[in-house]
């Protein structure tokens, strides 16, 4: 073993699951082999597979853009070069979990947008649903192909101490970051070739493709080639590059909301040289507020004024569907579990984390009295801003968040700390365990389909939970081994 | 194959300004050597510069005095000046950035190379000192990338925006540099006869014409003849004509170019008639300004009939870019803890 592996599973004592090596030290099963190779490696050598890394990265310009106070920044992808591995038969149980989930969770939407008879059975309030932001009320009446509302969701999960992944949030509107688990594999495949000769990986790269035969399936016309495009905000967009990336994928348009007009028939058209084309998918990358100035914010230049119209009267698919977002409602998360008993009359079979909800009396006062030990978060942002970490937070910070569940208890949600994973990170030289989480992304069309694998974000600090990419987390490739590996 | 107006539009600016970049860069350096050939004292001054470019108001909004060191400043790094070298190649790169996906790869790498050298190097070479090496940089590099788009692009929709955009770039910049020889000596008779034949000579170089002019007409430079040839030469890349009968090959596999062909044939008429033999300095000059009028409804009409069917374009012509994707409130974040 060489020097910058040293000591590797006594930084976690025990109190971590770490995804490569077992408490007692030893690599597990499907890591044997890429521990082993990795391990043989020297320091300078893994720091100039990481340089060979960040120029790959460079040469082929991913990047995201944050926003900050300074104005934005176009920044490389930060990258760890040590693969995460789990297991083929670990993995298509949470992949059985991740369709089932994503089934009900449509079930959910259109049940809401139609008969609403979830709420008239009581298994949820109807306020909770009816009153969130995120319900869209100019949405109801309308029941989209096959059902399906949430085309594309990206499911975060964590796994816990006990090793077991647990669903930590849905994210239907806008989900991002599967163009990165693209180029992550692509960069493993030309970082450390070596690896890929132990190894029987599930590909990830058919997922254009995949996405392009799930948006093709809710085309209102048939045609052999559909015409799909991405609606991006634009270059100024921190998911730009995948907006682009995708497009490219799928042999589609990247469109701005300029590009595009309903016409007098009610239906979608793209300005083109030779003049207007019918558009039949729209993947929109904008969020529902922005997506149609006559329905929804009346100054947004992002949107087509009347495409609701022409969605609604079936012209054109919009994936996804406007008003999915009532279902990734941290409140309405706590229910997942009900819905799929009551839709699917299955049982659910991925975990979900115990979740507090501040509206309900009893909650509140447990959180209340607990924010040391809870993660507190407000109920509608992504990102990971507005949330608190208790057993990070200061006195001041609880007493914030103390002040601002009693004023708004509808918006704020608690779960207990969960003991992120960790896995072995390169960093400044050295193999250190850094937390991490993964997202799956779930394709709903006629189909349902499952990423093998997903985006692993990793915190690169010491220590830190927050594995967004905004807020200094980095990013792993994640592999689906077959076989013992 | 289908092709966004958006995208043809920014192609078509993109090809604009990396002309506009190339071929001010060649004028201002045949006009640098003019100066250095013409005895101290006699030299026209640099104001023409500003007048060929139509620019006298944006050049009084940040300079009072007319001398070398502001003219060129003007023209070459000048941050907020659409014509000056460093302005188009920002310009040009904002386009570019956001077509990338219907270009070629290398066409992004060399497009951001030329603009990270400019950056660089605009400002340090106003001076004569560096002027030279810069300006051949920014030469040599706007042709590598006509090179390169001219042997990796398909000739389709994307193609032919980018020649449409730089062929009519290109036939204004021709007669503007034209106007320099009848700019620098209206009003000026006395220069005439000694120093006529070193304006057009340099004239001819800064189009890259020197050689082909001695094969074609013979070693003698001459006003009138230097005119005719830069105008109506078929053969020559940068003339007029050729400008104006490329720019009719490339409208005529679009849908709904009538009305564009009338005018590029109206242009192509005048230009046939216009005979320098016969014209005085003055009707020159008048005939040049005309024409790029014609230039100017030209380039308005490519505008309305394959991009204004969107939303009103203004500000486009500055930047190419317009600025209503810039709200990024709320869109797209990535979620999760």
């Amino acid at each position: 073993m060489n020097s910058s592996w040293h000591n590797y599973s006594s930084h976690n004592a025990g109190q971590f699951f770490d995804e490569m090596i077992t408490d007692a030290g030893a690599p597990r099963l499907a890591a044997r082999h890429a521990v082993k190779l990795l391990q043989a490696l020297s320091g300078p050598e893994m720091a100039a597979r990481r340089g060979a890394a960040e120029l790959a990265i460079r040469e082929m310009g991913i990047s995201f853009t944050i926003y900050s106070e300074g104005g934005n920044i176009d920044r490389a992808w930060p990258f760890d070069i040590i693969p995460r591995i789990i297991p083929d038969r670990e993995w298509q149980k949470i992949s059985r979990g991740l369709a089932q989930r994503s089934r009900a969770l449509n079930c959910f939407i259109n049940d809401i947008y139609n008969e609403q008879k979830i709420l008239a059975d009581g298994l949820l309030p109807a306020d909770i649903v009816l009153d969130s932001g995120n319900y869209k009320p100019q949405c109801a009446g309308v029941t989209p192909r096959y059902g399906a509302w949430a085309h594309v969701c990206g499911t975060d999960l964590v796994r816990n101490k006990d090793g077991r992944f647990y669903v930590l949030e849905d994210n239907l509107r806008v989900p991002s970051g599967v163009s990165y688990m693209l180029e992550n594999r692509e960069i493993t495949k030309r970082v450390l070739p070596e690896l890929f000769e132990d190894y029987s990986i599930l590909p990830v790269d058919d997922y254009p493709s995949r996405l392009y035969s799930t948006l093709a399936s809710l085309s209102p016309r048939d045609r052999r080639r559909p015409c799909i495009v991405v609606l991006t905000p634009g270059i100024y967009n921190s998911a730009y590059f995948e907006h682009a990336y995708l497009a490219q994928g799928m042999g589609a348009e990247l469109v701005e909301g300029s590009d595009l007009f309903v016409d007098a028939d009610d239906c979608l058209y793209m300005r083109t040289v030779d003049g207007p084309a019918r558009v039949d998918v729209v993947y929109r990358r904008i969020d529902d507020d922005f997506l149609d100035p006559e329905v929804f914010r009346k100054d947004s230049s992002l949107g087509i004024p009347g495409i609701m119209r022409a969605w609604k009267k079936g012209n054109v698919a919009i994936a996804n569907a406007p008003g999915s977002g009532v279902a990734d409602d941290k409140v309405v998360y706590a229910f997942v579990p009900a819905m799929i008993r009551y839709y699917l009359g299955e049982e659910p079979s991925l975990a979900s984390v115990k979740t507090y909800l501040c509206m309900h009396q009893p909650d509140r006062d447990y959180v209340l009295a607990n924010l040391d030990k809870l993660v507190v978060k407000p109920a509608n942002e992504s990102g990971g801003y507005g949330l608190m970490v208790g057993p990070h937070s200061s006195a001041a910070k609880r007493a914030e968040f103390a002040r601002l569940i009693e004023a708004n208890p509808r918006n704020y949600i608690a779960q207990p700390t969960l003991s992120l994973s960790t896995a072995p990170t390169f960093i400044n030289g050295a193999v250190e365990p850094r937390h991490l989480d993964l997202r799956p992304f779930i394709l709903q069309g006629r189909d349902t389909w499952v990423t093998p694998g997903g985006l692993t974000r990793v915190a690169l600090v010491k220590g830190s939970l927050v594995v967004n990419s905004s807020q200094g987390g980095g990013s792993k490739d994640t592999w689906i081994v077959e076989g013992k590996g | 194959m289908m092709m966004l107006s958006r995208v043809a539009e920014r192609l078509y600016w993109m090809a604009r300004y990396l002309e506009r970049a190339e071929d001010t860069a060649r004028l201002t350096k045949a006009y640098t050597h003019l100066i250095m050939d013409i005895p101290a004292g006699s030299e026209p001054g640099w104001d023409i510069l500003v007048r060929i470019l139509d620019a006298q108001a944006q050049f009084s909004e940040h300079h009072r005095a007319c001398n070398e060191q502001n003219v060129l400043k003007f023209l070459i790094a000048e941050e907020d000046n659409p014509g000056s070298v460093h302005f188009c190649v920002r310009a040009a790169r904002e386009n570019v950035r956001t077509t990338r996906d219907v270009l070629p790869e290398e066409v992004w790498e060399h497009v951001n190379g030329l603009y990270l050298f400019s950056q660089e190097h605009a400002a340090k070479s106003v001076g004569r000192r560096n002027r030279h090496q810069f300006l051949d940089q920014v030469i040599t590099r706007c042709q590598m990338i006509s090179g390169l788009l001219m042997s990796t692009l398909c000739r389709d929709h994307a193609y032919r925006f980018i020649k449409l955009g730089a062929l009519l770039e290109r036939a204004d910049m021709t007669t503007r540099i034209i106007d320099v020889g009848a700019g620098a000596l209206l009003g000026n008779e006395r220069l005439s006869t000694a120093v006529d034949p070193l304006i057009w000579a340099s004239l001819l170089q800064s189009l890259s014409a020197m050689g082909t002019y001695r094969r074609t007409i013979g070693p003698l430079v001459e006003a009138s003849t230097v005119v005719n040839f830069v105008f109506r030469e078929p053969t020559l890349p940068r003339s007029v004509r050729f400008c104006l009968d490329g720019i009719r090959r490339e409208l005529l596999p679009l849908t709904h170019h009538e009305a564009a062909i009338r005018v590029l044939d109206q242009s192509l008429q005048g230009l046939e008639q216009f005979n320098a033999e016969t014209a005085e300095r003055q009707q020159l000059h008048d005939f040049i300004d005309h024409f790029q009028l014609e230039l100017n409804t030209l380039g308005n009409m490519i505008s309305s009939t394959w991009f204004m069917s969107r939303v009103e374009t203004s500000g486009v012509d500055a930047s190419g870019v317009e600025t209503s994707g810039v709200e990024t409130s709320g869109v797209d974040a990535p979620g999760g803890v």
